[in-house]
């Protein structure tokens, strides 16, 4: 790890090295632009990677992946905090933004002329290329995979082999681990190395607490280092932040910067659950990619579903029963498929800096949870026509188990109370949104805070609403744009 | 945070109804959940070991006995863990849950129980294509 002087200085300072932040340093450090990038979390080495999913919480997640958002219920929030961000950690999935999602996000702000979809449309291209993106192959589907493909063609439903950044993937699924083979083409591996060869420096372990200003201008941030040591870096051009829908807003709101209206508020996520099914024939639901196949047929209805690899130390929590009734249904692990449905949630929260952490606020609303048990049915339905002999909901005050499709009408029953769900989100949202002036959100068209100069944000905070897909390519495709202008 | 020996021994008495395991892996998840705790974040470390102390001494609140979840006998202790993963009240469902949840990650690192499922081992060391 490069150190630090205790003041340096570079042309930009990109804070945050994930999907955003390296996005943004490449852009500027192949530009020519002097770049420091500062990553709180660690470096990943290789012997960080594919070690389990305690190891991997422990080593690379943000608090060590106990974060959570509070609400009427508890909701676990993942996130990395490790060089090249939650790339490292998420599922490798690459989904183009779609022109209705676009319109929504960017359409309805009056953004088209700023943000053209073409214009993202041309930076995803090139990430593709640059991230060696295709369509998991027939050989990495697994059994959790085919099972989901084979359910949602017997229903005639909208499926597909999940686009991927990887590349020739071993098939370890272990892509939620750190690739242990390093082929998930993340930021770690592709961007961040690309920005260092043009003369980037990332520094890891340098978490940023504020932003320094000077007459409504950005000239440097001030943090510490992880050995506890404070550090000052100065800005000649900007900082960029790109530290996530939670580090962002947090660092402004320490910094006393942006509208208070808006910054760390319309928190957005798309949260997601998970059923699982029994089989009568082995899935082995570890082997093959991660998450190799996806139903986006019901994506209009505000949910999409995809495979969710879940390991065996994690594969119990909600599964009913204790002692030998735990025993009998863990013995059906290697038979069990699991899939996730994710929402996009109409729910606002919040975020806030508070004594050396963040405090998340969120609650789904009532929609949000009819949503919700409308996609829990639909999963349980395409188990059945895969084949599954019983499907475990997981919903407390719902059936334990359901053993036929004839019984599926139960689900339309479930409880829309979220404190009865297991939800859990990774994709976060529009914490300092983007909107026309500062009544409207935090930063402009360019990604510039409203009412200051040299500071911008360009991550998942940014983009004005959720997405209703997977956002790194979008997130990606914003801060290549915008960072592009900045040059 | 520390789960000393103690408490270790009752949360394994527990631990090995829930996961129907032998006491000896139980021992191995509780030694397991003391190791977690002194690496998890204050908070959620604080919360872990309140909900170890909880299951381990409120079988007086939830079915009446006057003794440690280690020393009620295999059938009350049933009905008493029962109560909490089918409790009404949120926090208490939680709690037990969010326990399930961090020793469920010691039984699954397990060697005998991942050899029993199949799964392979818990950590594959694999050199990148750079390597």
């Amino acid at each position: 790890m490069t150190r630090t002087n205790d003041i340096d200085s570079a042309d930009f300072v990109v804070v945050g090295s994930g999907a955003a932040g390296a996005s943004a340093a490449r852009v500027l450090a192949e530009a020519g632009r002097d770049v420091i990038v500062l990553e709180e979390g660690p470096e990943v080495r290789q012997e960080d990677r594919g070690l389990g999913a305690v190891e991997s919480f422990l080593r690379l997640f943000r608090d060590r992946g106990t974060q959570v958002a509070m609400g009427r219920s508890v909701i676990p929030v993942l996130q990395a905090r490790c060089v090249g961000g939650t790339t490292v950690v998420n599922g490798a999935i690459v989904w183009r933004l779609p022109e209705k999602a676009y319109e929504r996000a960017f359409g309805a702000i009056g953004a088209r002329d700023a943000i053209p979809l073409a214009a993202l449309e041309e930076r995803m291209d090139r990430i593709e290329r640059d991230l060696s993106v295709g369509p998991a192959p027939e050989r990495l589907l697994g059994g959790n995979g085919t099972l989901m493909k084979r359910g949602s063609e017997s229903l005639g439903w909208a499926g597909h082999p999940i686009r991927r950044n990887v590349l020739d993937c071993q098939g370890s699924g272990r892509c939620m681990e750190a690739c242990p083979t390093k082929r998930k083409q993340s930021m770690e591996v592709t961007y961040l190395p690309r920005a260092a060869k043009h003369g980037a420096r990332i520094l890891a372990e340098h978490e940023v607490r504020t932003i320094d200003m000077s007459a409504a201008r950005a000239v440097g941030v001030t943090g510490v280092r992880g050995d506890g040591s404070p550090f000052r870096i100065a800005a000649k051009h900007g900082v960029v932040l790109a530290a996530s829908a939670i580090q962002s807003p947090c660092i402004l709101r320490r910094s006393g910067i942006g509208p208070r209206e808006h910054v760390g508020q319309h928190f957005r996520l798309h949260p997601a659950t998970a059923v699982a099914g029994v089989y009568r024939d082995p899935v082995r639901i570890w082997e093959g990619a991660t998450q190799s196949f996806e139903v986006d047929h019901f994506r209009d209805e505000g949910f999409k579903m995809e495979v969710t690899g879940l390991p065996v130390e994690l594969a119990g929590v909600r599964l009913p029963g204790m002692g030998q009734a735990f025993q009998r249904a863990m013995a059906e692990y290697p038979r069990m498929a699991v899939w996730g449905v994710q929402i996009r949630a109409e729910a606002e929260g919040s975020v806030s800096p508070a004594n050396g952490r963040s405090d998340l606020r969120y609650t789904p609303t009532p929609a949000d949870m009819e949503i919700f048990r409308r996609g829990a049915r639909r999963l349980a339905e395409m188990h059945f026509a895969a084949g599954a002999l019983r499907v475990y909901p997981g919903v407390h005050g719902g059936p334990d188990v359901i053993e036929s499709p004839d019984d599926l009408g139960q689900l339309d029953e479930l409880p829309l109370d979220p404190r009865c769900w297991s939800i859990i989100s990774s994709h976060l949202f529009s914490t300092c949104r983007m909107g026309k002036d500062d009544r409207a959100g935090v930063v402009g068209f360019d990604g510039a805070v409203h009412g200051t100069r040299g500071l911008w944000v360009l991550d998942a905070s940014a983009l004005p609403t959720n997405l209703g897909v997977n956002p790194q390519h979008t997130i990606m495709a914003v801060a290549t744009l915008l960072a592009e202008r900045l040059v | 945070m520390r789960l000393g020996p103690d408490a270790q021994r009752r949360i394994a008495v527990v631990l090995a109804d829930v996961f129907g395991e032998p006491i000896d892996v139980a021992r191995d998840i509780a030694v397991f959940l003391d190791g977690y705790l002194q690496r998890a974040p204050a908070r959620a470390a604080l919360g872990i070991r309140l909900g170890v102390w909880a299951v381990t001494w409120l079988p007086f609140a939830l079915v009446g006995v006057p003794l440690p979840a280690s020393a009620l006998s295999p059938a009350t202790r049933e009905r008493y863990l029962a109560r909490w993963a089918h409790s009404r009240n949120y926090i208490l469902r939680e709690a037990f849950y969010l326990l399930k949840a961090i020793a469920l990650m010691g039984w699954g690192a397990q060697p005998s129980v991942r050899a029993r499922l199949d799964v392979g081992p818990l950590a594959v060391t694999q050199p990148g294509p750079q390597a």
